[in-house]
C-alpha cells in the first residue's frame, strides 16, 4: 500500500505522503489529533475559570444577578448571532477547501474575518460602557468602587463580577484576535499559493480553531449576560 | 448541492445543506435560550417563573450544550471523525468536568470543621485590611445572604 501511496485511490487531493505514514488518510488524522491535542489544552486553559466563576456564583447569587443586569444582553445576543454565523461560513470554508474551490473557500474565509472583526467592536463598545462607569478593574476599580451608587448591592461582589467578567471575555477576546490572524495569515498563504499550503488540513486546522473560540463564547453568553435572579 | 458528498475512502465532506441547518438549529436554541431567561421579566402573566433560578440555570446550560454538541459533531466534523479523534474530543469535556471535584472541599468542610478555620485574620486578604469583620466576604447591610458558608 505504502509502495505507490501518493497514487492510492485513497489519496484524492495527491499531496505527498511521508514516510512516517502508512496512507494520506493516518497523515492527515495526524494533523487533526494534534490540533485536538492543542484545543483539549485550551479547555485546560479556559476550564479554571468556569471553576472560579461557578464558585463566586454560588456563593453570591444575588449580587451576580445585580451586576449582569448591568450586560447589555442584546449586544450580547448579537454577538452570539455573529460567532455562530462565523463558524457556519468557516465550516463553508473547509468544505469549499476540501472541492478545492478556492475562490469560494477565499470569500467564506473573508467573511468569517469580518465576522471576527464585528465582534470585536461590539465588545469594544460594551467595554466602553464599563470603563466609563469604573467598572475595569484598574487603578480606579477601588474600596468602594466609583460605580458603587450605580450598581448598588455589594462593592465586593461587583468586584469580583467584573474582574471575572474581564478575565474570561478578554481572554476569549485574546483567541478571537489569535484566530483572526490566523484566518488572515491562511488567506494570504492560499492566495500565494505558497507550498505549505498543499490541500485542505491547514483550513480544517485554523476552522477547529475557531469554532473552539465560538464554543467558549456559547457557554459565556447565558453565565454572564442571562444570570437569573 | 445538496445530495451527500462522500468518498468512499478518505476523508468527509459535510454538504452545505448539513451545515445551513446547523446553523439554523443554533440560531434557533441562541433564541430559545434568550426567550428562556427574560421571557418571565417581559410578561406580567410569567410573573410566578421569576426567581426558579435553579430551573432557569438548567434551561440555559442545557441548550448550552445541545449547542455545543452541535458545533462539536457537525463544524468540527468529530461526528465524521477517526475513533482516534473522537477520544481526543471527548476527553477534553471529560477533564472539564473533572475540575468539579474542588467542590466536594467546598461542599464538605462544614461536615468536619478544625476550630478556627473560618477566621481568616482580615490582614490576609490585602484589600480588605480597614475591615474588621474578620471574614473575607462581609454582609452588608440590605444584602440577601447567600450560599451555605458560614454555618
Amino acid at each position: 500500500m505504502a509502495a505507490h501511496a501518493t497514487t492510492h485511490p485513497t489519496n484524492p487531493d495527491e499531496s505527498e505522503v511521508y514516510f512516517q505514514y502508512e496512507d494520506i488518510d493516518q497523515q492527515q488524522e495526524t494533523y487533526i489529533v494534534g490540533m485536538w491535542t492543542f484545543i483539549v489544552q485550551e479547555i485546560m486553559f479556559f476550564g479554571p475559570l468556569f471553576l472560579i466563576y461557578t464558585l463566586f456564583r454560588w456563593k453570591f447569587q444575588g449580587g451576580f444577578y445585580t451586576y449582569s443586569q448591568k450586560l447589555d444582553y442584546v449586544l450580547g445576543g448579537v454577538n452570539t448571532m455573529v460567532l455562530l454565523f462565523s463558524s457556519f461560513t468557516m465550516a463553508l470554508a473547509v468544505h469549499y477547501a476540501q472541492k478545492k474551490q478556492t475562490k469560494e473557500q477565499l470569500r467564506c474565509l473573508g467573511i468569517t474575518l469580518a465576522c471576527g472583526f464585528g465582534f470585536l467592536i461590539i465588545k469594544a463598545f460594551e467595554y466602553a460602557d464599563k470603563f466609563t462607569h469604573s467598572l475595569f478593574p484598574n487603578n480606579s476599580f477601588i474600596w468602594p468602587p466609583h460605580g458603587y451608587e450605580y450598581l448598588g448591592g455589594n462593592p465586593e461582589h461587583a468586584r469580583l463580577f467584573f474582574s471575572l467578567y474581564f478575565a474570561t471575555t478578554g481572554l476569549h477576546g485574546l483567541h478571537v484576535v489569535v484566530g483572526m490572524i490566523c484566518i488572515a495569515s491562511l488567506m494570504i498563504l492560499t492566495v500565494r499559493k505558497a507550498p505549505t499550503i498543499t490541500d485542505y488540513v491547514p483550513t480544517e486546522i485554523v476552522g477547529l480553531y475557531w469554532h473552539f473560540v465560538d464554543l467558549v463564547w456559547i457557554f459565556l453568553y447565558p453565565l454572564y449576560y442571562l444570570i437569573p435572579k | 448541492m445538496a445530495h451527500v458528498e462522500h468518498h468512499h475512502h478518505g476523508h468527509h465532506i459535510t454538504p452545505i445543506s448539513v451545515l445551513i441547518r446547523t446553523f439554523i438549529i443554533l440560531v434557533g436554541l441562541m433564541v430559545l435560550t434568550i426567550v428562556a431567561a427574560k421571557a418571565p421579566y417581559w410578561f406580567a402573566s410569567l410573573e410566578p417563573y421569576r426567581g426558579l433560578w435553579v430551573v432557569t440555570n438548567a434551561i440555559a446550560l442545557g441548550i448550552a450544550t445541545i449547542k455545543a454538541v452541535f458545533v462539536v459533531s457537525e463544524f468540527m466534523g468529530v461526528k465524521y471523525a477517526t475513533n482516534l479523534i473522537k477520544v481526543y474530543a471527548i476527553g477534553g469535556f471529560v477533564w472539564f468536568f473533572l475540575l468539579f471535584i474542588m467542590f466536594v472541599d467546598y461542599a464538605s468542610r462544614p461536615w468536619e470543621p478544625v476550630k478556627g478555620w473560618e477566621n481568616v485574620p482580615s490582614s490576609a486578604f490585602p484589600r480588605n485590611k480597614d475591615n474588621d469583620a474578620g471574614t473575607p466576604f462581609p454582609q452588608y447591610p440590605g444584602e440577601a445572604k447567600h450560599g451555605k458558608d458560614g454555618h
